[in-house]
C-alpha cells in the first residue's frame, strides 16, 4: 500500500473500506474486448486514479460516501470512457505486430504454432493415434473411391476432343429396345446423309481362332471401318491403318493387333507388320500394332480386321448388330446431331416401311456409353465415403473438445502472458489441421492398399477402371480434403479456445469446463448417429437386395457344371455335316472322362449376353405386322442339354438322338413363352416357324415346355425363349461346351480341354470357367457396390460407436462428483445406470429421428440399385434402428457401468 | 470552464508540457492540470487517460510500470525525442494562435 498512508492505516482503517473501483472500471471496458493483458494494465492504472482520488476527498474531509461519488464522477458518463478508448486502443493493442514485417510474424507465428502443434500431439501419443486412425480411415476411403470415379468418370477418353465422339443407335422403343444395334443399310444411309458429323464408322464383334505361332487360341476382335483410327484420332504404333481400298471384300484379308498380343504372342517382333497369321483357318497379314493401352470398343479386344460389307450384307435392314460410332463436326451439338438424325430415320422409316417402321436414331456421348450404368454406384459410394468422414471428424473434434477442457490451465496461462485470442484459434485450428494432415498421409497409404482390393471387386466390364492410380488430381483431391477436413472438426474446439473465459477459469477452480462444450458434444453424436443410420440404411437395403438377387432361381442348377468356349473356324468346317460329326464326337468323348455325368453344347450360356432373338409366326394365325411379331431367344442345343444344365421339363418331352436333321423339325419352349403365346391352351403339337410370309416356309413342332431361365442376369425377368437341336438349326452355331460333373468342375478342365485337342489339335478352348463363377459374375456390379457400401456403413458405426462412447465416458468422468452425492444419497446404482444409458439413449433416438428424415430422401437416389425391395423397406428400417440402438446402448453401457462404481466418498473428496 | 473543444485542442499540448521536465503518473498529471489552471481546466479519468494513450501510442510520451519499495507499482510516462519535437512546435503554434486572439480581439499585450 501507499507508503504515505500506512501511518494512518492502524488508526482510520480507510483502505478496509476502500471502494473495488476495479469492476466499475472493468464493467466499462469489457465490451472493448481488448487483450486481457492490455485489459489488466488499464483497470489496474485507471483504479489507482480513483483509488489517489478517494484518499484525497477523505484527507479533505469528506464522508467516505461523498468520497466515493467525487472519485466516481469521473465515470459519470457511462460510456464515455469506452468510447474514447476504443478509438485509441486498437492501435496501441496492434503496436507490437506492426513494428516488424507483418508476413514475417505471420510465417513466425506459424511455425511457432507448428512445433508447438507437434509437441502437443507428441505429448498425448493416445489422443494422436485415435484421431489419426479415424482420420486416416475417413481420408484413405475418400481417396481411394475418388481415384476410382477419377479414372472412370471424370478422366477424359484416351482420344483427340473426346467429347465430340458420339454413338449412334437405332431407336426401336416400340420392340423394347430404345437403343438397339443398327441394320448395316441403315447405318449406310446414315453415314452418306448426314452433314453433322466428321465421320462414322461401324463395328461388329467377331471372334478369331489364332492358330499361328503357338497353341491354337481364341481372341476377341471387331470388324471395324477402314475409318475407325483416324476417327479416334489413334495412330498404330507400329505400321499403319487400314486403307479404304482394304474395306471393300476381298481385299480385307489384314490385321491389325493389340499391344498385348504382339508382346505376348509375338514376342513384340518389329518386323511382324507385312507377315501373315492364321485367323479362322485363313491367312491374313498384319498392317498395324496399336499402341499400349488402347481399348476399344473393349478391353477385351485385341485383333481388328476391315469391316468389308458384301453387297448382301450392305443391303439388308433386318438385323441389327452393328455398335456405330462417330465423330461431331466441330460447333455442332448433341442436340442439333439428334435433330438431324432423326429427320434422316424418318426420311427411312417411309422409303422402307417394311423394315424401318418405327426405327428413330438415338445419338448418344461416347463417354456415357462407356461409363454406363455404373455412375450411380459410385456417385453413392463417393457420398458414402464422404459421410464416413464427416463422422470420422465429428469423432476428432469431440477428442479435442474433451482435450480443450483438460488444457484450460494451458489457455488460462497463455491469454495471461499475453496471447491474443485469435492467436489462439489460430493455435488450435493448426493442431487440428496438423492432425488432419498426418490423417489424410497415413489414409493415402491405407488407400493404396485399399485400391488394390478395390480392383478386385470392380466388375470386369468398367472400362479403365483396372487404370484407376493415386495421380496428381487424386493427390491434390487428398489435400485438399485433408486441409478441409482439418478445418471443419478444429472449428468447434478453436471457437470454444478463444471465447475461454479467463475470469471464471481463476474464480472456479475450473472444475466443470461449461455447458457449452457439453451442447457441441450432444450436437456431434447427434449428427454422428444421423449419418450413420443413413449410410447403414443404404448399406442395409443393397444387401437385402443383394440377397433376394442371389436367391433368385435361375431356372437351372448351376453347381458342378463346367463350361468352355469352343467356336468352330468356318473353313475348317464349311458345313453342317462336318459341325454335328465334331459336336456329335466332342459330346461322346467328354461323357467317357472320370466324373463327367453328361455333357452338352448351347449357341450361349445363361446370364451372359443377350443370345439371339428371331421373330417366329404362329401356324394357323394371321400375321401381326412388323411390330407386333413375337421375338424369341432361340438357343441350339444338343440332345442332353436340359439334363446337363438341370433345367426341368414341364410338359412333353426333350430332344432326343432321334431328332436328326433328316427328321421333323421339333422346338421345345419356355414356360412364359406357353403361356404368353398360346395362353389356356396346350401348346404341345402347335407349329411355328421364323417369321415369314412364305407359304412354303418350314414349320418346326412344339415337343416340350421347360421352365424358364434368367437370360439377361438374375434381375431381369426371363424373356420368351425357345430352343432348337443343333442338327436341325440352320442359322446359329453352338459355341459354348457345358460339362455336368461329380466332383468339383473346375478339376476336370484340363482332362476335358485335351479331350477337345484329341479331336482336333488345331481347335481353341477358352472361357473355361464353373457355371457358378459365371452366376456370380452376373451379379459382380451389385456385389461390388453392397460390399462397399457395406464396409463403408460398417466403419461409420464403428466411429459412431467409438464417438458415442467416448461423449458418455467424459460426461461420467465430469459428473463422478454428482453422482457420487446420489449415491450417497441412497441412489440405486441401477437408478445411476439408467440414468447414464438413458441420457445416451436421448442422442441416440434424437439422431435417429433426423437420420430417418434423412435415409428416407437420401434412398431414393438409390432405387435404381435395389431389387425386391422398395427404397423405404420398412424390415430393412427396423432392422437398422434395432442394431443401431444396440451398439449405442452398448457404448453408453460401459461408461455407465463405471459411473455406478463411484465410491461416493472418493467422489466428494475428489473436487 | 473552459469550452469543451478549446480544452481538447490544447489538452494534448498541456499533458506533453507537463511530462517534459519529468517522469509523472496519471493522477500526477490530473492534479498539476488542474492546480496549476486554478481550477479552470479538469480531466476526469474517463478522458485524461485515453488522452495518455493515443499520445503513446503515437510515439510521443512513453508510458513504463515503476516500483518504488514500500509502493504500489505505477504508471510513469516520460516524453520521447519525437514528443520533445512536436511540443515545440505546439507551443510556437499556441503562442501563434493566442498571439493572434488577443490581436485581434485586442485584449492584451504582452
Amino acid at each position: 500500500m501507499d507508503g504515505r498512508n500506512s501511518s494512518v492505516q492502524s488508526i482510520a482503517l480507510p483502505e478496509l473500506h476502500m471502494p473495488d473501483f476495479k469492476e466499475e472500471i472493468q464493467k466499462r471496458v469489457a465490451a472493448l474486448q481488448l487483450s486481457p493483458t492490455r485489459e489488466v494494465e488499464i483497470v489496474e492504472e485507471l483504479s489507482q486514479h480513483l483509488d489517489d482520488q478517494y484518499e484525497q476527498s477523505l484527507s479533505r474531509g469528506a464522508t467516505e460516501e461523498e468520497a466515493y461519488g467525487a472519485a466516481l464522477t469521473g465515470l459519470a458518463e457511462s460510456d464515455l470512457l469506452a468510447r474514447e478508448l476504443k478509438r485509441v486502443e486498437r492501435r496501441v493493442q496492434h503496436e507490437p505486430l506492426t513494428l516488424g514485417n507483418e508476413r514475417t510474424n505471420l510465417l513466425g507465428d506459424l511455425s511457432q504454432d507448428l512445433r508447438y502443434g507437434m509437441r502437443m500431439l507428441l505429448k498425448n501419443p493416445g489422443f494422436t493415434i485415435v484421431a489419426i486412425i479415424a482420420l486416416a480411415l475417413g481420408i484413405g476411403s475418400n481417396t481411394a473411391i475418388f481415384s476410382v470415379v477419377n479414372t472412370v468418370l471424370l478422366r477424359p477418353l484416351p482420344y483427340k476432343d473426346p467429347d465430340r465422339l458420339v454413338m449412334v443407335w437405332e431407336d426401336n422403343s416400340k420392340q423394347g429396345f430404345p437403343r438397339d444395334t443398327p441394320a448395316a443399310a441403315n447405318y449406310i444411309d446414315w453415314r452418306d446423309q448426314n452433314h453433322v458429323f466428321e465421320g462414322m464408322a461401324a463395328m461388329v464383334e467377331i471372334s478369331f481362332n489364332l492358330t499361328s505361332a503357338g497353341e491354337p487360341e481364341r481372341i476377341d476382335g471387331h470388324r471395324v471401318s477402314a475409318n475407325l483410327c483416324s476417327l479416334l484420332s489413334v495412330e498404330p504404333q507400329l505400321g499403319r491403318a487400314f486403307l479404304p481400298e482394304e474395306d471393300i471384300p476381298g481385299a480385307n484379308q489384314v490385321v491389325i493387333m493389340s499391344h498385348g498380343l504382339w508382346q505376348r504372342r509375338f514376342g513384340a517382333d518389329p518386323a511382324i507388320i507385312g507377315k501373315p497369321i492364321n485367323l479362322n483357318g485363313e491367312s491374313f497379314t498384319v498392317v498395324g500394332v496399336m499402341p499400349r493401352g488402347f481399348q476399344f470398343p473393349t478391353r477385351a479386344d485385341q485383333l481388328w480386321i476391315p469391316i468389308a460389307f458384301d453387297a448382301k450384307e450392305a443391303g439388308q435392314r433386318g438385323n441389327h448388330y452393328l455398335e456405330v460410332i462417330a465423330r461431331l463436326k466441330p460447333g455442332i451439338t448433341l442436340q442439333r446431331a439428334q435433330a438431324e438424325m432423326t429427320t434422316i430415320a424418318g426420311r427411312l422409316e417411309q422409303q422402307y416401311p417394311k423394315t424401318n417402321a418405327s426405327i428413330g436414331a438415338v445419338v448418344t456421348p461416347l463417354h456415357e456409353q462407356v461409363v454406363g450404368d455404373i455412375k450411380p454406384a459410385l456417385l453413392i459410394l463417393l457420398g458414402a465415403v464422404a459421410f464416413v468422414l464427416l463422422i470420422a471428424c465429428a469423432n476428432v473434434a469431440n477428442l479435442l473438445l474433451a482435450r480443450a477442457a483438460v488444457r484450460q490451465k494451458e489457455i488460462a496461462l497463455r491469454l495471461a502472458v499475453g496471447a491474443s485470442r485469435s492467436r489462439l484459434m489460430r493455435q488450435f485450428l493448426t493442431e487440428s489441421v496438423l492432425l488432419s494432415v498426418f490423417g489424410g498421409a497415413v489414409g493415402l497409404f491405407l488407400s493404396l492398399a485399399g485400391l488394390d482390393l478395390l480392383k478386385r471387386f470392380i466388375p470386369p466390364n468398367i472400362s479403365h477402371a483396372e487404370a484407376a492410380t493415386i495421380d496428381a488430381k487424386v493427390l491434390s483431391f487428398t489435400v485438399l480434403v485433408s486441409l478441409v477436413t482439418g478445418l471443419i472438426f478444429g472449428i468447434a474446439p478453436a471457437t470454444q479456445a478463444a471465447n475461454f473465459n479467463l475470469n471464471d477459469t481463476l474464480k472456479e477452480s475450473g472444475r466443470d469446463p461449461g455447458s457449452g462444450g457439453n451442447r457441441i458434444r450432444g450436437l456431434l453424436v447427434i449428427s454422428e448417429v444421423a449419418v450413420s443410420f443413413v449410410l447403414l440404411i443404404g448399406a442395409g437395403l443393397l444387401i437385402n437386395s443383394f440377397m433376394r438377387l442371389r436367391n433368385v432361381d435361375p431356372g437351372f442348377r448351376p453347381e458342378k457344371l463346367l463350361t468352355m468356349k469352343i467356336v468352330l473356324p468356318e473353313v475348317r468346317y464349311p458345313d453342317r455335316a462336318t459341325r454335328s460329326a465334331f459336336y456329335t464326337e466332342l459330346i461322346r468323348q467328354v461323357e467317357t472322362v472320370p466324373g463327367v455325368k453328361s455333357a452338352a453344347v448351347a449357341t450361349s450360356l445363361p446370364l451372359t449376353d443377350t443370345g439371339n432373338s428371331i421373330g417366329i409366326s404362329i401356324e394357323g394365325r394371321p400375321d401381326p405386322g412388323p411390330d407386333h411379331v413375337p421375338i424369341v431367344i432361340t438357343r441350339i442345343v444338343s440332345s442332353r442339354y436340359f439334363e446337363t444344365m438341370g433345367i426341368p421339363l414341364l410338359k412333353g418331352r426333350v430332344f432326343t438322338e432321334q431328332d436328326r436333321a433328316e427328321s421333323t423339325g421339333v422346338v421345345v419352349v419356355s414356360e412364359i413363352t406357353a403361356r404368353r403365346l398360346w395362353p389356356g391352351e396346350d401348346p404341345i403339337g402347335k407349329r411355328i416357324s421364323g417369321w415369314s410370309t412364305d407359304p412354303q416356309r418350314k414349320w418346326v413342332q412344339i415337343i416340350g415346355v421347360v421352365k424358364d431361365v434368367r437370360q439377361f442376369g438374375l434381375a431381369a425377368d426371363p424373356k420368351l425363349q425357345i430352343y432348337l437341336p443343333y442338327e436341325q438349326a440352320r442359322f446359329f452355331e453352338p459355341r459354348a461346351l457345358i460339362v455336368r460333373t461329380d466332383v468339383d468342375p473346375m478339376s476336370l478342365a484340363t482332362m476335358v480341354r485335351r479331350t477337345v485337342w484329341e479331336i482336333d489339335k488345331d481347335q481353341p478352348v477358352s472361357d473355361i470357367s464353373s457355371m457358378e463363377e459365371i452366376v456370380s459374375q452376373s451379379v459382380a456390379r451389385q456385389r461390388f457396390s453392397t460390399l462397399l457400401l457395406g464396409v463403408f456403413a460398417s466403419l461409420a458405426l464403428l466411429l459412431a460407436a467409438v464417438g458415442i462412447y467416448g461423449v458418455m465416458s467424459y460426461s461420467v468422468a465430469q459428473r463422478t462428483h454428482e453422482i457420487g452425492i446420489r449415491i450417497a444419497l441412497g441412489a440405486q446404482r441401477s437408478d445411476v445406470l439408467k440414468m447414464t444409458v438413458g441420457e445416451g439413449l436421448r442422442l441416440v433416438s434424437t439422431g435417429l429421428v433426423i437420420g430417418l428424415a434423412g435415409a428416407l430422401i437420401l434412398t431414393r437416389l438409390m432405387s435404381s440399385l435395389l431389387f425386391g425391395v422398395s427404397a423405404n423397406d420398412p424390415t430393412t428400417f427396423i432392422t437398422i434402428s434395432v442394431i443401431l440402438v444396440s451398439v449405442a446402448v452398448l457404448a453408453s453401457y460401459v461408461p455407465a457401468l463405471r459411473a455406478t462404481r463411484v465410491d461416493p466418498m472418493f467422489a466428494l473428496r475428489y473436487q | 470552464m473552459l469550452d469543451r473543444e478549446l480544452k481538447k485542442g490544447s489538452a494534448e499540448l498541456l499533458i506533453l508540457s507537463l511530462v517534459d521536465d519529468r517522469p509523472r503518473h496519471g493522477y500526477d498529471i490530473g492534479q498539476l492540470i488542474e492546480l496549476r489552471s486554478r481550477g479552470v481546466l479538469r480531466f476526469n479519468v474517463a478522458s485524461l487517460y485515453p488522452l495518455l494513450y493515443r499520445l503513446e501510442g503515437r510515439g510521443w510520451i512513453r508510458g513504463r510500470w515503476v516500483e518504488r519499495a514500500g509502493q504500489r507499482r505505477r504508471r510513469y510516462y516520460r516524453i520521447t525525442p519525437t514528443g520533445r519535437k512536436v511540443l515545440a512546435a505546439q507551443r510556437d503554434g499556441w503562442q501563434e494562435f493566442v498571439g493572434a486572439i488577443n490581436r485581434v480581439t485586442g485584449i492584451a499585450h504582452a
